[in-house]
């Protein structure tokens, strides 16, 4: 697949603190780009980076090979970590504005505008101010605006911070029609769960720093970890005996087993149907939550950190 | 460009459409004549009533007598007298019972309001006489006239007294005071009142607007950072485009509300003859080559001044804080207001001079200064010209450089949020790349 947009070597430096370092990356044309990491990891400014709204201290953002020339604000949607609008406009006004600024004609802009309105259900709202609209709603004309001029690179930042479930479901499933038209998306995230959901290619970063990136897949299997979960009656002690079990994690109602690499899973199936009845057993695909907390020596607490400076 | 384009006419829209802007149209220039001409106006009125008045003469001179002639020469605006001695009390100084007896009963009367006040004459040939006043309330233009006319007849009493061969009317004629009138070049006549406002109107006007849509510059900006769509603003636009957008959006909206003022007072001026404006205050204030320079240093003003707005709006994170800083650019604008009473007696001075080219000052200085100078024709002969000139190319290279500092200050401050910025670390951002 062809490279859209390409990081090299970047770095930023605010006061002693390095908010990103010596950061490269490959974001396939196309594709569902997922930076993850801690609050405070470097997220934001690197996508900050990418917009040009700051520029690396070093190191080069490349746009299809080449430096993003000054039309490329035009071809990107941007949804920033923390939504607003201007409140005292109406729905109408603030499409057309924003569009406009992007260089969408406003004649293009209302042939588009009312689809969008329509999939959003929002249309009754389309002469009404920003402000008469619930939070919900504003999150969802917020994403009308990020949209609407067809950019070629979608960036949101913390795309599922404050949105309610229902709307995440909105939102994934016009993400994916976006995705097949052709568009490149890029997102950052601290929720991993969400981000297995949606993309197809992850970099974890923490510190600024990367600590692995690569095709979702390929990044499960290499740096995951077996690990089986079973719900049974009865004591399970002698499970920590079994060959191959590394660790037994207990839970409310089952048992989490940490496996060597030449673990034989259905080996352990067999032992422990043998001695109580199942009504579970899952060999687990690791969570990149797992894999991020094995990879970076992160503490699980990193991720639930609110306040950490936003730079 | 086109971008920007988009950015002005929203911030044009936004101001424009407000009911507040019409609002203001027509409250400002109220609110302007409330602290500035007004106060001037009620000075110089007159009052209504007869001042009605008795005097206790302790001599037998006939002071009190001479003293309530003098005052016929006064009369109100209906020709009636201002002033009315309806009774004249001749004591014996030494009799101060008698004294005693009658002053308790003027106080009464004063106290009553049936006497506005009431006057103790006691003319001593040889030592200093004493004159007292006894009122509620005492006014300016009354302690002057009665100083004037009782200092003009004890005189004369003490110029019959003496050995001088002349007519005591002679020599007082002859060292009479002199009024001096004031012209500009061509015969017009400014007098000290209609120079005052004159200049102060267009002072408020440029104190006013800077001050207004440089808050709502600032505002808007705080309130964007606030709600984070700055961010939006600035993927979609750089953030020079959206700075130099909102100052020249709002710019043209305070354009607008002065431009309609000017045509009204167009207007005004096109029937001055049935509304009996005198001549002086229209020659300043329509004056092309006055009025060209006015709406330059409003202009200049606005940029330079919204600037800093801008700047103060996109370091601070709430209006609180942008307080602190709002106040020493007030005090800026204002000061010439302040010093109006010393420039419209030295406007020619070196301290004056110096003042009005020290670029934060220069469009309110610059603008009271022709004003009380008063502008005929566009020629560098005339020095206020020249200063007026060379302050224009001084403010405008300020606000270039303003420009300059606030833009690469205004890019960092705009994504900066929750602590207020320290001086040093400001000055740290105008070293990022």
């Amino acid at each position: 697949m062809d490279e859209y947009l390409r990081l090299e070597n970047i770095c930023k430096t605010y006061e002693s603190k390095k908010a990103v370092d010596n950061l490269s990356l490959s974001v396939p044309q196309g594709s569902i780009y997922g930076i993850i990491g801690p609050n405070g990891a470097g997220k934001t400014t690197t996508i900050r980076m990418v917009m040009n709204i700051i520029a690396p201290d070093s190191g080069e953002v490349l746009i299809k090979g080449s430096k993003a020339k000054d039309d490329f604000r035009n071809r990107v949607g941007y949804l920033p970590e923390e939504r607003g609008l201007y409140k005292q406009m109406t729905l109408k006004e603030i499409i057309r504005f924003l569009a406009e600024v992007k260089g969408l004609p406003v004649k293009k802009t209302d042939e588009l505008m009312d689809g969008w309105l329509e999939k959003m259900s929002l249309i009754d709202y389309k002469e009404k101010k920003v402000e008469e609209l619930s939070k919900g709603m504003q999150q969802k004309l917020q994403f009308i605006t990020t949209l609407i001029h067809q950019p070629d690179l979608i960036i949101l930042d913390e795309l599922f911070s404050g949105l309610d479930p229902l709307n995440i479901e909105l939102i994934k499933n016009v993400l994916m029609e976006e995705k097949r038209r052709g568009t490149t998306i890029l997102f950052s995230t601290h929720v991993m769960e969400q981000a297995e959901k949606l993309c197809d290619y992850i970099c974890m970063i923490n510190g600024g720093q990367k600590v692995l990136d690569g095709r979702l897949s390929d990044v499960k299997s290499k740096f995951g970890t077996n690990s089986i979960q079973i719900n049974m009656d009865g004591d399970g002690g002698f499970i920590q005996e079994l060959p191959g079990v590394e660790k037994v994690s207990e839970f409310n109602n089952y048992i989490e087993l940490k496996l060597s690499a030449e673990a034989d899973s259905q080996a352990i199936l067999k032992t422990v149907s043998e001695k109580m009845t199942i009504h579970r057993f899952e060999i687990m695909e690791p969570s990149l939550y797992d894999i991020f907390i094995n990879m970076g020596g992160v503490k699980p607490s990193d991720f639930n950190k609110e306040g950490a400076a936003n730079v | 460009m086109s971008k920007m384009w988009v950015i002005i006419k929203r911030e044009y829209a936004q101001v424009v459409k407000k009911k507040s802007f019409i609002v203001g149209i027509i409250l400002t220039p109220l609110f302007m004549v409330a602290i500035t001409v007004l106060p001037a106006m009620l000075a110089s009125k007159q009052s209504d009533d007869t001042h009605e008045m008795a005097i206790i003469d302790l001599d037998d001179k006939g002071v009190g007598e001479k003293f309530a002639e003098s005052l016929n020469q006064y009369t109100l605006d209906d020709d009636l007298p201002a002033y009315e001695v309806t009774d004249i009390y001749n004591i014996n100084p030494d009799d101060t019972l008698k004294l005693a007896e009658q002053r308790s009963f003027l106080d009464s009367l004063v106290r009553d309001k049936q006497l506005k006040s009431y006057l103790i004459i006691n003319y001593k040939a040889e030592e200093n006489d004493s004159i007292v006043l006894v009122a509620k309330s005492f006014g300016f233009r009354n302690n002057s006239r009665f100083e004037k006319r009782m200092s003009d007849i004890l005189s004369g009493i003490r110029l019959d007294n003496t050995e001088v061969n002349l007519e005591v009317d002679s020599i007082l004629n002859l060292t009479r005071r002199i009024d001096l009138s004031q012209q500009a070049p061509g015969g017009i006549e400014r007098d000290f009142m209609t120079m005052y406002m004159g200049g102060i109107i267009f002072v408020m006007i440029i104190f006013m607007t800077i001050i207004t849509y440089g808050q709502v510059l600032m505002r808007s900006i705080i309130e964007e950072k606030n709600s984070r769509i700055i961010e939006v603003m600035i993927s979609s636009v750089s953030p020079f485009q959206l700075m130099a957008g909102k100052i020249i959006g709002l710019g043209l909206a305070n354009l607008t509300q002065v431009g309609i003022w000017i045509v009204i007072g167009l207007g005004i001026y096109s029937f001055r003859g049935d509304l009996n404006i005198s001549a002086d205050v229209a020659a300043t204030m329509f004056n092309p080559v006055f009025l060209t320079f006015f709406l330059a240093y409003l202009l200049i003003g606005y940029i330079m001044y919204s600037t800093l707005f801008a700047l103060i709006g996109s370091i601070v994170n709430t209006d609180k804080e942008a307080q602190n800083f709002i106040f020493p650019i007030t005090m800026c604008l204002i000061l010439p207001v302040m010093t109006a009473m010393y420039i419209i007696q030295e406007p020619d001075s070196a301290i004056t001079v110096t003042m009005s080219l020290i670029p934060l000052f220069t469009p309110t200085m610059m603008i009271l200064r022709m004003n009380f100078i008063g502008v005929d024709a566009f020629t560098f002969a005339n020095p206020i010209i020249l200063e007026a000139t060379i302050g224009i190319v001084i403010t405008s290279l300020t606000t270039l450089l303003i420009i300059w500092l606030t833009s690469k200050i205004f890019r960092i401050g705009i994504l900066m949020y929750g602590k207020r910025p320290t001086l040093p670390e400001i000055f740290k951002w105008m070293r990022y790349k």
